[in-house]
């Protein structure tokens, strides 16, 4: 489930790294506060080190015969509580996108809500909390984990449909996309439901004591979800706001923060050099901008794609060449340097 | 029968070679991380920062914009050549970002049909050119992301994000996740290798076996985290760590910087491989 930088536009992105920056900021007072031990942390670190090992352990799904593995949001909740787990699932992506390209860093903030805020933020508290209340039993747990694996991947998988449509880069319609988003997620939140019951009861029966703690301290100290909520739908509202008017009126972002420093927009450009890139972009960019498919066939436009596409063939040819340039000096100096030292 | 025992047994050893090679993979980016470049050398801050100004500036480019994009290619080709970054590892971690790109992606191809351009009698429709803009920008901002991690050691980015008020508690989780992911995946590695050995004609963990296997490996993981905590206690842990500080940014880190910056937005607007191909044909 984790989404990439190409799909994403930067209104969205930074949108969603506003919204989980104060979720991490918020969450981070939370612990503070709640004057967590300091032998949690080693402990938070190492599970989400769990998490990792976890996943590289592939299961065999009945039937099919296919495989797969868990995702851990509503295993570690259950385990650490909403906001360390959530902090550990935030390490967890923000290593896998740093070191393992799975997700990128512009759609970090996008991954971090839809994997960490909605599974330790929302199902855990609004589901798996409510239904163990009586006590622990295993039955309670099996049915906990489930439902909230269940509705925990459904809607961060909704909110992958949003947000890569909201980014405009797919051309996928709504229907279709949620059509092929939702049923996945549908199997795939109940086997990680299935084993993260599994695993819980396998502890609970084990070491009673780590989960059964949890349980009691949450409950002395009830967590203000309204508050939460409130904050997340402030943070969304006001950075979507202000950052989809520009993403609307413009095509993207970077271009409108040009023309308003320049004082103008790219099209009425006022002089200078602003004036001089603006005529050269409009006039010779291979796709001018979206308008130009509306544009239709004429003989002016795929002159300029032939001059566009031979262009890019060549500075990607080059971009190539430099590198491999580079390296082979760097290797025969390196060669030479390694002949002088014996 | 003997071959088909023969088959599951390569089979399983595939699974088991397959957690092995993941964790080699942990210990590879770590090892060039300690090269000593010039890309090595630059200030972690100075490669933070320009790496996240390129990648929101390839990121704000139009579904149909190929050829704008295709000179930033320049600057991953150029730091990959410098920090001597092997272009095979970068290749096979491009590869498990594909899938969901590339359906994306796919779908444009059929959704949206209509002729953007032909090349010679051969028609290119703005989906196949959307498709080329993602896999490019796949690519792109895959490529830089990974030669910043694979040019920084660890506690420099950790020291890093420290410095940009990232909370004090995150920083340590992700310093201990890293630091504790390879060892907890050898401890995986052996328990499937155990399991394996008892359970030859299969491949995989069974369905029924998952819960007491990964509860054991969880169990064993608060072990090990309990005897960390007391290691770490007896080292003078009071509830924060410390990170060496960092070095102070020298002149060149920050004319590198700003260089990829202004060249990001400098080429957003001026579309290099159209004059370039002006020029010439």
């Amino acid at each position: 489930m984790h989404m990439a930088d190409a799909l994403l536009s930067p209104a969205v992105g930074t949108a969603m790294w506003a919204v989980s920056a104060g979720a991490v900021a918020y969450s981070a007072a939370k612990i503070k506060k709640d004057d967590l031990d300091d032998k949690k942390l080693p402990v938070m670190g190492v599970m989400g080190a769990f998490v990792f090992a976890a996943q590289m352990i592939n299961f065999t799904i009945p039937v099919t015969g296919s495989s797969g593995h868990i995702g851990g949001g509503i295993l570690l909740a259950a385990l650490l509580g909403e906001f360390p787990a959530f902090l550990t699932v935030t390490a967890v992506l923000l290593i896998q996108a740093l070191f393992f390209a799975d997700g990128g860093l512009l759609a970090l903030g996008c991954n971090i809500f839809n994997m960490g805020v909605v599974p330790c933020l929302f199902a855990y508290p609004l589901l798996f909390k409510p239904l163990v209340k009586k006590g622990l039993t295993p039955k309670r747990i099996a049915i906990a984990s489930v439902v909230s694996a269940v509705a925990g991947l459904q809607a961060g998988a909704f909110c992958v449909v949003l947000e890569t449509l909201a980014s405009g880069i797919t051309a996928l319609p709504f229907g279709v996309f949620a059509a092929l988003m939702q049923p996945i997620h549908l199997a795939i939140g109940a086997c990680e439901g299935l084993i993260t019951s599994a695993v819980l009861i396998f502890v609970y029966k084990m070491r009673p004591e780590i989960m059964e703690s949890l349980q009691q301290k949450t409950k002395m100290a009830c967590v203000p979800l309204g508050k939460t909520l409130a904050v997340l739908a402030a943070l969304t509202i006001v950075t979507g706001g202000v950052l989809s008017l520009f993403a609307s009126s413009y095509p993207d972002g970077l271009e409108w923060a040009v023309g308003k420093v320049a004082g103008s927009s790219e099209i009425e450009a006022g002089g200078g050099v602003y004036q001089a890139t603006g005529e050269i972009q409009s006039s010779t960019s291979f796709m001018p901008d979206y308008n130009y498919k509306d544009a239709g066939e004429d003989v002016g436009a795929s002159g300029t794609s032939v001059a566009g596409l031979a262009g890019s063939v060549l500075t990607f040819a080059l971009a190539g060449a430099t590198g491999l340039a580079i390296s082979l000096f760097k290797r025969r100096t390196g060669e030479k340097g390694a002949g002088a030292g014996a | 029968m003997r071959d088909c025992g023969r088959t599951r047994w390569w089979k399983g050893a595939v699974t088991i070679a397959d957690i092995k090679s993941s964790i080699g993979e942990l210990y590879a980016i770590e090892q060039l991380a300690r090269g000593a470049s010039a890309v090595h050398r630059l200030h972690p801050m100075a490669k933070l920062i320009a790496t996240a100004f390129y990648i929101i500036a390839v990121a704000s480019y139009g579904r149909y914009d190929a050829g704008g994009l295709m000179v930033y290619a320049f600057y991953p080709a150029v730091m990959m050549a410098v920090s001597e970054t092997p272009c095979r590892f970068l290749l096979r971690r491009f590869l498990p970002a594909l899938p969901f790109v590339l359906l994306a992606g796919i779908s444009n191809v059929l959704f949206d049909t209509q002729t953007a351009f032909f090349i010679g009698p051969v028609g290119v429709s703005f989906g196949v050119l959307s498709l080329a803009v993602i896999l490019i920008k796949a690519w792109l901002s895959v490529t830089v992301v990974l030669i910043l991690a694979a040019t920084t050691p660890m506690q420099d980015l950790a020291c890093q994000l420290a410095r940009l008020r990232i909370p004090a508690v995150l920083v340590m989780l992700v310093a201990m996740t890293y630091r504790y992911m390879g060892i907890l995946s050898d401890e995986a590695h052996a328990m499937f290798t155990a399991y394996t050995l008892r359970a030859p004609k299969q491949k995989g963990i069974a369905m029924a076996h998952m819960g007491s296997f990964t509860g054991q490996l969880l169990l064993r993981s608060i072990g090990r985290a309990e005897r960390v905590y007391a290691a770490m206690k007896c080292r003078g842990f009071h509830g924060a760590q410390r990170l060496a500080p960092a070095r102070r940014a020298a002149a060149a880190d920050w004319v590198f910087c700003v260089c990829v910056c202004l060249f990001s937005v400098l080429f957003r607007v001026v579309n290099f491989s159209y004059l370039l191909g002006r020029i010439l044909v």
